[in-house]
């Protein structure tokens, strides 16, 4: 079970790293998903998003989908993180099958090992920049929590701007410090929407750059879905997606 | 070429938009509806009843008097010299005169206490007398075949044995039941209390009842009517100039139900009060439902802004849907009041048998809707304020756009919402009482405002270490929004708790004393040869007890220390103790009465007469042993020092005398005794009426217990209203802080979902939410229910003077309410704020 090889609060961030990345090293995937499905009810009936999606994220590495609008990435995500569960199929992270697993579980799972990054930022308005970061931390119950999230921020580069307010960011700097918040502990995957669709090429780079270096230091494996294909051809492997089905 | 049209506001464009925005529905704005809806029932409600009868009264002010002007004496009628000498002013036309008096009507071995009345042909002089089955008063009450008619009231034959046609004994005589009162034009000259049903006779009829025994408790009317082109005033001199010295009281039509009139005005206003309470708490819900529409249609403005529409037309399409929807929740309010009003207005007019008309409640409608309106174009200034400051740009930005009205509006806002309830204070009758509420709802308001805002500021830059707290910090930390809600919360809880504790008083006061103190059987008219066989009948039998017998008579209250009894009255509360005839008796020493000053005379005292005026005469003229009073019995005026103040014992049914004089020279006059007793059994009382009227047959017995259960009708009825008036108020409240908690809906959604993202349980969102509205609640449920409690005082001290016992419904109240209110907001804000189903959080994410 992955929470049996998760850290006690008081631990340091550092020193999950290393446990996550000697189970990680046992070679099992981060995410498996085999004929995975998701349909949502609508007025008309059932409308099937995902159609039998065979897929596996391997630690550390940071895999590509790409696809047109409505073809299912986003709920592709959804799925993986514990937003939504398959319909039909399976769904496994970090050897948790998510379809069976009650709320409590993924609620966990989302808090410690998996980051998610959507284009929309879903920053938390009322809240400075420093406090959306260090939010994972103190639901985590970590002591250092702030301290942590000042030294994240400072890492993305906006170590000027935490006691900002969302609104008070421009679009790019809302995106670092949803970045910052998806990797400030340490997860094992990361899922990302879109993260530069809202942004220029010069910062949505940046901004890729950013995601890229905190994977390889971290060791976190990343989903990441784009449109962009330079972006996609940056990362280790790359998958496309179109009316619910993975084409290659 | 292509016609711009560059005017600020263009009525065509306005039309067009309003009717495309209309066609979709202003649902939207329900809760501005329902807001504006209960505040319009409230206060429509009271303000529709109260003018009805008010208007009703004022209109039938002759008809209520019998006459341009009316004499009333008691126990003897005025001399016919006296009579003869009205009759002779020129300004008189015509006479007519009535006799009231208690007494019992027999029909075989059933009996029952009736109000018998006796009218000369004149009568009435003024309004009309409404019969069943006879053609005119006059033929039913004709003698014929030897045998005299009488008109009774169909309650009557309810409690008799009787039906149209039957015959009756009524003293020594026999009546035939000819026609069935259903109205009676003077009905309310009368006085409230009535024993029994209605029992219309000839004058000519009454001599044959050998009723009007010397000192009987009987009234003599004499209403007068003045002739065409006499001018009232030089009228009314002429008949007062011959008042005699015994003293008469002479009335005008504006003097008419005056009891009643007063009644109206005093439950109009404690009604009024909870109806400014729906106000306030109204317009409070519907300021903050149209501020939140005005919020979500932020993106909407801007988007119209980009396309080109001018702030003056932004403000006019809204202003006007604004504008649709008041008119819609007033129609809806004012409909349910009207509904409501012709209800109650129809029971309560015929109980009076007062003639009401529904047009007298198109006034109060229309007062009640420019009172609202005023409050409404308050509340939509200050929102519409935010739209005229969003930017076009706004549309191009993500998320929320921030509105902020400007400060001057939310003034102005303020300032609408004060000359609505200024409105109300000054159309209800005693606006100093209102008044008093009204300042009592803005220090409420205020102060509730005043502890959210010091709340936010006192916690603001706190940073918790645990997430819930971190949560609840975040959440209460916004001043406006903190003040706004714990408004809404604890003003509801004031007006609901205000409500309860004056009722519970009310009810307690009147409940605790009925079964003490009030005794199960009067005997009225006992005369003074009766009174031993009666009471040796008490005293033979061990089940009755708590014997009282008293001599009982009439007294008029002429001057106070030399000087005219208006002039010398100092509290005008105390009126009613210089209108009319009040109660009289004489005693040969002590009573067991409490003294409140002086002291009694000697048992056996037989010097000039010294009195013992009940605590209200000495309150209406600030009387104190050593004073004089001059007062008239049997038409005679007597000058009297006061030796003793009593206290008073309100209701309880007991007879009280306003005057309690030494036996000298009043024993030997003519009068009649009253005798009270209580019995271990209903069997007892009535085997005792029955052996009365073997001993006394003139003797009227009112049976107490029947009355009694009368009354306890009436308290339950009035714990139901007020009961029905702390549910819409409750309403009223709940709707308040529905539209405030509606403003963070949106903001708790989309922040809801970022920490769902983060890994955070729906349990723990849903805790941190619940404990900010626990705070808030928590501050609204102590500062609202102090204040409700502090103005439900203030109601039994000021309005209703009685004594202050709020029950453990009001005290409880508040804090359940702040718990109800609490556990609402929290779960709008947090269970309820996370999207639930299939597919809904990863819609929400993409959007």
């Amino acid at each position: 079970m992955p929470d049996a090889s998760k850290p006690a609060a008081s631990k340091t961030a550092a020193s999950r790293t290393a446990a996550s990345k000697l189970e990680a090293d046992a070679g099992s995937p981060v995410a498996r998903l085999s004929d995975a499905r998701l349909a949502y009810p609508s007025a008309e009936g059932e409308v099937e998003v995902l159609r039998g999606v065979d897929l596996e994220i391997a630690a550390g590495e940071i895999l590509a989908v790409t696809g047109p609008s409505g073809s299912g990435k986003s709920s592709l995500i959804a799925l993986i993180g514990g937003l939504e569960r398959p319909t039909g199929g399976r769904v496994e992270v970090l050897g948790q099958d998510m379809g069976a697993a009650d709320e409590t579980t993924r609620t966990r799972l989302r808090r410690r090992d998996i980051g998610v990054v959507f284009q929309a930022y879903h920053l938390v308005p009322a809240m400075t920049a420093l406090q959306n970061v260090a939010l994972p931390l103190i639901l985590a119950g970590v002591a250092d929590a702030r301290d942590q999230a000042a030294a994240m921020l400072e890492r993305v580069g906006l170590g000027h701007r935490l006691s900002h307010r969302p609104t008070a960011l421009s679009g790019g700097e809302q995106q670092r410090t949803a970045i910052a918040r998806a990797f400030i502990a340490e997860p094992r995957l990361v899922l990302a929407d879109e993260p530069t669709g809202n942004l220029d090429q010069e910062t949505g780079a940046a901004i890729s750059e950013t995601m890229f270096d905190l994977c390889r230091s971290t060791g976190a494996a990343m989903l990441l879905v784009t449109h962009d294909p330079d972006l996609a051809g940056r990362c280790d492997r790359r998958l496309a997606i179109d009316a619910g089905r993975i084409k290659s | 070429m292509r016609a711009f049209r560059d005017r600020d506001l263009d009525w065509t464009t306005l039309s067009a938009l309003l009717r495309a925005e209309t066609a979709a529905g202003i649902l939207g704005l329900r809760l501005f509806i329902a807001c504006t809806a209960v505040a319009a029932l409230m206060l429509g409600a009271v303000w529709m009843i109260g003018g009805g009868l008010s208007s009703a009264l004022e209109r039938n002010g002759y008809a209520i008097l019998g006459g341009d002007a009316a004499i009333t004496v008691v126990n003897q009628p005025l001399p016919d010299d006296l009579v003869g000498a009205l009759r002779a002013l020129p300004e008189v036309e015509t006479i007519s005169r009535v006799v009231e008096l208690r007494s019992t009507a027999r029909a075989g071995d059933a009996r029952a206490p009736i109000e018998l009345k006796a009218v000369d042909p004149a009568y009435p002089l003024y309004g009309a007398v409404g019969l069943a089955d006879a053609a005119s008063l006059s033929e039913a009450l004709a003698m014929r075949e030897g045998v005299a008619g009488a008109a009774v009231e169909p309650t009557l034959l309810s409690r008799l044995p009787v039906a149209l046609g039957d015959r009756l004994r009524v003293g020594e005589t026999t009546v035939e039941i000819r026609a069935l009162l259903t109205a009676e034009p003077d009905r309310l000259s009368s006085g409230g209390f009535l024993v029994g049903p209605r029992v219309l006779i000839a004058r000519q009829t009454l001599s044959g009842t050998e009723l009007l025994a010397p000192g009987a408790l009987a009234d003599f009317r004499y209403r007068l009517r003045f002739a065409d082109g006499a001018a009232r005033a030089e009228a009314l001199a002429a008949v007062r100039a011959l008042t005699p010295s015994g003293g008469w009281e002479l009335e005008t039509p504006a003097d008419a139900g005056d009891r009643v009139r007063r009644t109206v005005e005093r439950t109009t206003t404690f009604l009024g009060l909870a109806g400014m309470a729906a106000l306030a708490i109204g317009l409070a819900g519907a300021w903050a439902a149209a501020t939140v529409w005005i919020g979500r249609r932020a993106r909407t403005i801007a988007l119209y802004r980009l396309s080109g529409a001018t702030p003056a037309l932004v403000i006019a399409l809204h202003a006007a849907i604004i504008a649709l929807a008041g008119a819609l929740g007033l129609a809806l309010g004012l409909g349910a009041a009207g509904a409501t009003s012709l209800l109650l207005l129809d029971l309560v007019a015929s109980r009076l048998h007062l003639p009401w008309a529904p047009a007298d409640l198109i006034g109060p409608a229309a007062l009640t809707a420019a009172t609202l309106a005023l409050g409404l174009i308050g509340a939509a200034i200050a929102a519409l304020s935010a739209a005229a400051r969003t930017p076009p740009g706004a549309a191009m930005r993500s998320g929320e756009a921030g509105l902020t009205p400007d400060p001057r509006h939310a003034l102005i806002g303020l300032a609408g919402v004060g000359a609505a309830l200024a409105s109300a204070v000054v159309s209800l009758p005693y606006p100093g009482l209102a008044a008093g509420a009204a300042i009592g709802l803005v220090l409420a308001a205020g102060l509730l405002a005043a502890a959210g805002y010091a709340l936010a500021r006192l916690i603001a830059g706190r940073q918790p270490a645990g997430f819930i707290s971190l949560l609840t910090v975040q959440g209460l930390s916004q001043p406006g929004a903190a003040a706004m809600k714990a408004l809404a919360i604890g003003v509801g809880i004031a007006g609901v708790t205000a409500v309860l504790a004056a009722q519970s008083s009310l009810d307690r006061s009147l409940r605790a004393e009925i079964p003490e103190k009030a005794p199960d059987l009067v005997l009225i008219d006992v005369q003074p040869d009766q009174v031993a066989p009666l009471t040796e009948r008490v005293e033979r039998d061990p089940a009755l007890a708590g014997l009282q017998a008293d001599p009982f008579m009439r007294m008029t209250l002429l001057r106070v220390n030399d000087v005219p009894v208006e002039d010398a009255l100092v509290r005008a509360d105390k009126r009613w103790v210089i209108e009319g005839d009040r109660s009289f008796s004489w005693s040969e020493g002590p009573t067991e009465a409490e003294l409140l000053a002086g002291a009694w005379w000697e048992a056996g005292y037989d010097g000039p007469p010294v009195v013992a005026p009940e605590e209200d005469v000495a309150q209406a003229f600030d009387l104190k042993p050593g004073d004089r009073v001059t007062y008239s019995v049997l038409g005679r005026p007597f000058t009297s020092e006061v030796v003793a103040i009593r206290k008073e014992y309100h209701r309880t049914f007991r007879p009280e005398y306003l005057m309690l004089a030494s036996a000298e020279p009043f024993r030997d006059a003519p009068h009649s005794w009253i005798i009270t007793l209580q019995g271990e059994s209903d069997a007892a009382v009535d085997a005792f009426i029955e052996a009365a009227s073997e001993i006394a047959p003139n003797v009227t017995a009112v049976d107490v217990r029947r009355i009694a259960a009368q009354v306890r009708q009436v308290i339950d009825g009035a714990a139901l209203g007020s009961l029905a008036i702390a549910g819409v108020l409750l309403l009223a409240g709940a709707l308040t802080l529905a539209a405030v908690t509606a403003a963070d809906v949106d903001a708790r959604r989309r922040e809801a979902l970022a920490f769902t993202l983060v890994g955070a349980a729906r349990r723990e969102i849903a805790l941190a939410r619940l404990s900010e509205s626990l705070a808030l609640g928590a501050i609204a449920a102590v500062i609202g229910g102090a204040a409700g409690l502090l103005g439900g005082w203030w109601v039994t001290q000021a309005a209703l003077n009685i004594a202050w016992t709020p029950g453990l419904a009001a005290w409880a109240i508040p804090p359940i309410l702040g718990l109800v209110a609490a556990i609402s907001a929290g779960a709008a804000g947090g269970l309820s704020a996370l999207p639930r189903g299939r597919g809904q959080v990863a819609r929400h994410l993409a959007g």
